[in-house]
């Protein structure tokens, strides 16, 4: 097994990959900017460097530094976390010149599911169901049109290098094409340097529904089921379930089968995971692959027992999964809330600061994945998520029960947090009913 | 079964340094071809066979006087020792490449100076194959395209080196008398007799991003006049800026400049 791996990322993310460093007894080395020397991540690995300043560009995402304090410490291998490096193929290719294992796919893996246009080609051409639209990339309006009228209004016209919302716009009848293709074109080539565009159907009011899949270097891939992850807040996960309440054992079985073949198809390894739509017929479509640990992987490995981390270490250290379809079972139901350092007053707003006082939640099937303890200062440099609350029980009822108990014990105070919007969301009946999609907040939060 | 754990090191040439911004460049970001930064956009400079590469189309480059080698009139000590020496570490045999070619498809002799060659100064060598090469585009009503890289007059060679801005000249001289096209392109450094000499005598002239373009060194100036020079003097912007040349281009858009301004001036003098 490896000695030592560098960790190539902060907050709650770089904290979760040293426990299961440590616990597998592989030395850790932490890296951070310079406003991030009192982060938790720095205080429990082995070694610690500093690569650069609080500016993102300067540090997590400057490749010679973390490839220098990765020769500099003799770490073997690299976990990128998510965000920041996690999929960057140039990345991933420098780590293989320099002998260093990247945890993750490899560089041409990345960068044949990074493009959206080119992994939704991919995707039809092994026969997984897409969004009816574009077979890759849009030429140009005309083109683009042509697509529409074929497809039927409404459509949505996408950002190849997009994300998070970005460079994606609704068009619900011709006229509005023509509008909404230049914006989101141009909105793309501000945004990623790169105005490559597709045109899908727009489907209304679906499910994000999202399978977990394991692939080792052997070829053996595993789904590990699926995450519901609809409650979204301007294209940003707020709150994840798993299981999904509308989805059979039937349908699970279908859309795993897809995952897997997804996977198969590029010869992934690693962790990744597929995302899909679900709409009201229960029809699913493919939209992208996600070639990294997800925020929300908790939840997967609550309710199959199987932690995610190790087996992306192992898998990386060339070792066959040892777990096989047959042996994944789901038991029980898991749901995380993010808890963000933000004002929900104040349309989200970051709210960094000194969190003066901490009081976190515990009990049985509780779960706290996060960076932070009390005299913790959040810089306002990076992302606004502080903390992953999980909790798993036998039904999901009992879970969001245990949700409603947990949050009413996390207190933290210095700054805001969305701790009560999370609750607002637990007690609206849509939700307890498993009766939501995508626009669940803006229809019934706002 | 498992992956065979390597000590992790940084291949030789996996970062480029600019030593203009000084920042560290992934190899594969930087623009090898064109030899330019993508932080700071400096031109670095060419040798002979990457320009060639970039301005002229493949195949159809035919060298002049690609034997015409350097004496020693004045006896000046180790100077043709120094000559064997960057033989063999350039493959040049002097810091001037002569020939014809097509730019676009379009006819043009063409001078490329290399300044890894005793920093391209100008000898006899030097100044003989220019002016070759410039009574060959005249004699053949074809443009002329120089590449300028100097530091000036080559001193080995004292007073012949000097005679060289004359014979030059002399030549753009006919060239321009016969109605033909020269067109001047300074690349970093243009300096001393060079300048002094062909390197303006272009009727077009054009100079790449951030050329240092001059005569005399700005030191040289500085304690000659005892005062201090405006910031950014005897670069390819400055002298753009006071009217001394016609544009700054990108490198890579060089070439399409070089073609289309030919196409322009077919014919020659109207």
């Amino acid at each position: 097994m490896f000695k030592k791996i560098l960790i190539a990322n902060r907050g709650e993310i770089a904290v979760r990959i040293i426990r299961a460093c440590k616990e597998m007894g592989i030395q850790t080395v932490a890296v951070y900017s310079e406003i991030d020397k009192e982060s938790l991540h720095v205080q429990l690995a082995d070694q610690s460097v500093c690569i650069g300043q609080a500016s993102p560009q300067k540090s997590y995402l400057n490749i010679e530094n973390i490839i220098s304090a990765t020769v500099l410490t003799g770490a073997e291998a690299i976990h990128p976390g998510f965000g920041f490096l996690s999929e960057n193929s140039k990345f991933a290719s420098i780590c293989n010149e320099c002998g260093i294992e990247f945890i993750g796919p490899t560089a041409e893996m990345i960068d044949k599911m990074g493009n959206k246009s080119e992994a939704r080609k991919t995707m039809i051409e092994a026969g997984i169901p897409v969004v009816p639209g574009s077979k890759g990339k849009v030429e140009g309006i005309e083109d683009g049109l042509k697509i529409a009228e074929e497809i039927g209004y409404p459509v949505m016209i996408k950002a190849s290098a997009g994300g998070g919302g970005r460079g994606m716009r609704i068009a619900y009848d011709k006229e509005k094409f023509i509008s909404a293709f230049n914006t989101a074109k141009s909105e793309s080539k501000k945004a990623f340097g790169d105005d490559t565009m597709y045109v899908e159907k727009y489907v209304e009011n679906p499910k994000h529904i999202e399978f977990q899949i394991l692939a080792d270097k052997h070829g053996n891939v595993i789904h590990l089921g699926e995450r519901d992850c609809s409650i979204q807040r301007r294209h940003q996960k707020v709150l994840e379930e798993a299981p999904s309440k509308v989805i059979s054992g039937e349908l699970r079985d279908a859309m795993g089968k897809a995952a897997v073949k997804a996977a198969k198809s590029i010869k992934y390894q690693n962790a990744g995971t597929i995302e899909f739509l679900l709409d009201k017929h229960g029809d699913f479509y493919f939209i992208e692959m996600n070639t990294r640990i997800q925020v929300e992987h908790p939840i997967t490995e609550l309710i199959t027992g199987i932690d995610l981390i190790k087996e992306q270490i192992k898998i990386a250290f060339g070792e066959k999964l040892l777990i096989k379809q047959k042996d994944v079972k789901i038991t029980g139901h898991a749901i995380e809330c993010r808890i963000n350092a933000e004002n929900p007053e104040l349309n989200f707003m970051p709210s960094p600061g000194t969190i003066t006082d901490l009081r976190l939640p515990g009990g049985y099937g509780v779960r706290i994945d996060s960076q932070v303890y009390s005299g913790y200062t959040i810089p306002p440099n990076y992302d606004s998520m502080i903390a992953k609350l999980i909790v798993h029980d036998k039904t999901r009822e009992e879970a969001i029960n245990k949700m409603k108990r947990a949050l009413d014990e996390f207190k933290i105070k210095g700054l805001c947090t969305n701790i009560e919007f999370q609750k607002v969301i637990l007690n609206k009946e849509a939700f307890i009913e498993g009766k939501y999609d995508t626009a669940f907040i803006a229809n019934h939060i706002g | 079964m498992n992956i065979e754990l390597k000590k992790p090191s940084i291949p030789e040439g996996l970062w480029i340094k600019c030593i203009s911004c000084n920042d560290t460049i992934y190899r594969d970001d930087y623009d090898e071809k064109f030899n330019i930064c993508p932080n700071c956009n400096k031109h670095h400079r060419l040798d002979v066979t990457r320009r060639l590469e970039i301005t002229v189309d493949k195949g159809s480059f035919k060298e002049y006087d690609a034997d015409l080698k350097t004496v020693n009139k004045l006896n000046f000590p180790k100077y043709i020792d120094k000559i064997e020496l960057l033989e063999e570490k350039t493959g040049l045999k002097e810091a001037v490449v002569t020939g014809e070619c097509k730019i676009n498809k379009n006819k043009a002799v063409i001078a490329i100076m290399d300044s890894r060659f005793l920093m391209g100064s100008m000898g006899s060598v030097v100044g003989e194959k220019i002016t070759r090469a410039i009574e060959k585009a005249t004699a053949k009503k074809l443009p002329i395209i120089i590449f300028t890289a100097s530091g000036g007059a080559r001193m080995q060679e004292g007073i012949f080196s000097l005679m060289q801005m004359a014979k030059t000249s002399a030549a753009l001289k006919r060239h321009s008398n016969a109605g033909q096209l020269y067109i001047s392109v300074l690349t970093d450094p243009t300096t001393g007799g060079v300048t002094a000499s062909f390197a303006m005598l272009g009727d077009i002239i054009l100079a790449e991003t951030g050329a240092l373009i001059g005569f005399a060194g700005r030191r040289v100036i500085e304690q000659t006049i005892n005062q201090q020079l405006p910031e950014g003097f005897q670069t390819a912007e400055f002298l753009l800026e006071h009217g001394f040349i016609d544009k700054v281009v990108n490198r890579r858009e060089l070439k399409d400049i070089l073609s289309k301004t030919i196409e322009i001036h077919k014919g020659g003098k109207r």
